[in-house]
C-alpha cells in the first residue's frame, strides 16, 4: 500500500507531510521512557510485516499491521510507523523518502482512529464483544488505510470509487488476516497479563 | 522453532530486565507487562521473518532489453506476480511521452524504437505502484534495423564496385556484427535479468531492525539525561 515517488502532486505531498508532523509530535509528546521499548519492537513488527506477501486474491499485498498497532500504541504508532515507513524506503525502496508524509498518514492515522474508536471494546470483559472489537480493529485499520490511499491517488485523475474498489477488494485477505492477528493478540494479552492493555493505553 | 521463540521471549524478558535494573525505573508490575508485550512482539517479528527469507516484497520492478529495432519490456511485482494490464509509459531524455501502452497477462510489453535517445520505461500499476528503467542511447545505436543495414551493403557494393578489397571489408564488418548481435542477444537479456533485483534480503531485513533499536536506545539515552 506504499504509494511510489513521482506520483503525487506537490500539494498532496505537502500537505501529508504536515499531517504526519503534527501526528509525530503528539505521539512524540505521548511517548514516555517505559514505553520506548514496546514502540521499537512494534515498530520493528511493521517494518518486517510489509514483507510478508499475501498470495490470495487479485493483485500483490502485503500485511500492514497498522491495526494493531494502533491498539497497542495508540498516538505513538506514529513515530513508530514513520520509523519503519524510513528505513522500507532506504533498505528496500518501498514508497519513497518524498511520499514518506503521506504513506504515514494513510497508514497511521487509521491506527490512531481504530485506537480511539475500538479500545473501548476490546478492553470489554464480554469476551464476544472483545474478539468482535479486536478484529474489527485489525480489519478496520487496513480498509481505513486502503481507503485513505485512494483518496490520495484522487489528486492524480482517478476517480475514487474506482480507486478504493481496486484498493479494498485486494486487501481483504489482509483485512481478514489482520483481524484475525490482532484478535489473537489481544485475547493472549487478556490471558496472560490484562494489565497490558490498560497500561499501554494510559 | 516453538523453542526458539520461547528462547528469545526470554531472551528479550533478561535484556529487557536487566536494562530496567540499570535505569533502576521499573516497579515488579510494569516489568512483567512489558516484558510480556516484548515478548510476544518479538515472537511476532521472529514469525514474520521466518515468512519472509526468502523475501517476498512489495514493489514493481520493471526491466527491458533491446532485440533489433525493438524494445522489450517486462513488469511485476517482486513477489513474483506479473504485472497485467499495467499501463507503460516510455519518455525521451527531455521528458517527452513518445510510446503509451499496456502489458499483457505476462507483464510483458514491447515496441519499436521510436528514437534514438535515452529512454526512460515507466510502468505504472494499481495502487500507485510505480517503476522505471532507463534505456541508454547507446544500447539502442549498436542495433540499427537489419534491413537498412542490408540496403547500405548493397549500396556499397553498387557504389564503391571499383575497389573490392574495400567491399570485402565492409561486408565482413556487417557479418560479423550481425551475428555478433544474434550472439549477443541472449547475453544482454541474461544481464538485464540479472540487474533485476529480487526484493530485500535478509540482510536489509536485519538491518533495518537494527536501525531501530539504535533509535530505541538513542531515545534512551536523551530521555534518560533529561532526568
Amino acid at each position: 500500500m506504499h504509494i511510489s515517488e513521482g506520483i503525487l502532486s506537490a500539494p498532496v505531498l505537502i500537505g501529508g507531510a504536515v499531517i504526519a508532523a503534527g501526528g509525530i509530535g503528539i505521539g512524540v509528546k505521548k511517548l514516555d521512557y517505559d514505553r520506548i521499548p514496546q514502540v521499537a519492537v512494534l515498530s520493528s513488527a511493521f517494518f518486517v510485516a510489509s514483507l510478508v506477501h499475501v498470495p490470495i486474491g487479485p493483485s500483490s499485498v502485503h500485511l500492514i499491521l497498522n491495526g494493531l498497532l494502533g491498539l497497542l500504541l495508540g498516538w505513538t504508532a506514529f513515530p513508530a510507523i514513520v520509523i519503519a515507513l524510513f528505513l522500507q524506503a532506504v533498505l528496500f525502496q518501498f514508497g519513497g523518502l518524498t511520499t514518506l508524509g503521506v504513506n504515514t498518514v494513510t497508514m497511521a492515522l487509521p491506527a490512531v482512529f481504530c485506537y480511539l474508536v475500538f479500545r473501548k471494546g476490546v478492553m470489554s470483559n464480554e469476551r464476544w464483544v472483545s474478539m468482535v472489537s479486536s478484529f474489527l480493529c485489525g480489519a478496520g485499520a487496513v480498509f481505513v488505510a486502503g481507503t485513505l490511499v485512494a483518496l490520495a491517488l484522487m489528486s492524480t485523475g482517478k476517480s475514487f470509487s474506482a480507486a478504493a474498489k481496486v484498493i479494498v477488494v485486494a486487501h481483504i485477505p489482509v483485512m481478514a488476516i489482520e483481524g484475525i492477528i490482532t484478535t489473537l493478540c489481544v485475547r493472549f494479552l487478556k490471558k496472560v497479563k490484562p494489565e497490558v492493555l490498560e497500561v499501554t493505553h494510559g | 522453532m516453538v523453542r526458539s521463540l520461547k528462547e528469545n521471549v526470554d531472551l528479550l524478558r533478561y535484556s529487557h530486565s536487566s536494562s530496567l535494573r540499570t535505569s533502576g525505573k521499573g516497579t515488579e508490575a510494569g516489568y512483567f507487562t512489558r516484558s510480556r508485550l516484548m515478548g510476544i512482539a518479538g515472537s511476532i517479528i521472529l514469525f514474520l521473518l521466518c515468512f519472509s527469507v526468502p523475501a517476498f516484497a512489495h514493489r514493481v520492478y520493471l526491466y527491458a532489453w533491446v532485440e533489433g529495432n525493438t524494445v522489450y519490456t517486462e513488469s511485476y511485482f517482486s513477489g513474483g506476480m506479473k504485472v497485467k494490464n499495467g499501463l507503460i509509459e516510455v519518455f525521451d531524455a527531455a521528458g517527452k511521452k513518445l510510446v503509451e501502452g499496456r502489458t499483457n497477462d505476462k507483464g510483458e510489453f514491447s515496441f519499436r524504437i521510436p528514437e534514438k535517445t535515452d529512454l526512460r520505461i515507466v510502468i505504472n500499476a494499481s495502487m500507485g505502484h510505480r517503476g522505471e528503467y532507463t534505456v541508454k542511447a547507446d544500447e539502442l545505436g549498436g542495433t540499427s534495423p537489419p534491413e537498412t543495414e542490408k540496403e547500405q551493403a548493397l549500396k556499397a557494393t553498387k557504389t564503391e564496385s571499383r575497389s573490392p578489397v574495400q567491399i570485402d571489408t565492409d561486408q565482413i564488418r556487417k557479418i560479423v556484427e550481425e551475428a555478433l548481435d544474434s550472439r549477443l542477444k541472449p547475453i544482454a537479456q541474461s544481464i538485464a535479468r540479472l540487474q533485476e533485483k529480487k526484493g530485500p534480503g535478509l540482510t536489509e531485513v536485519v538491518g533495518g531492525i537494527g536501525y531501530i533499536f539504535g533509535i530505541m536506545g538513542l531515545l534512551f539515552y536523551f530521555k534518560g539525561r533529561k532526568k
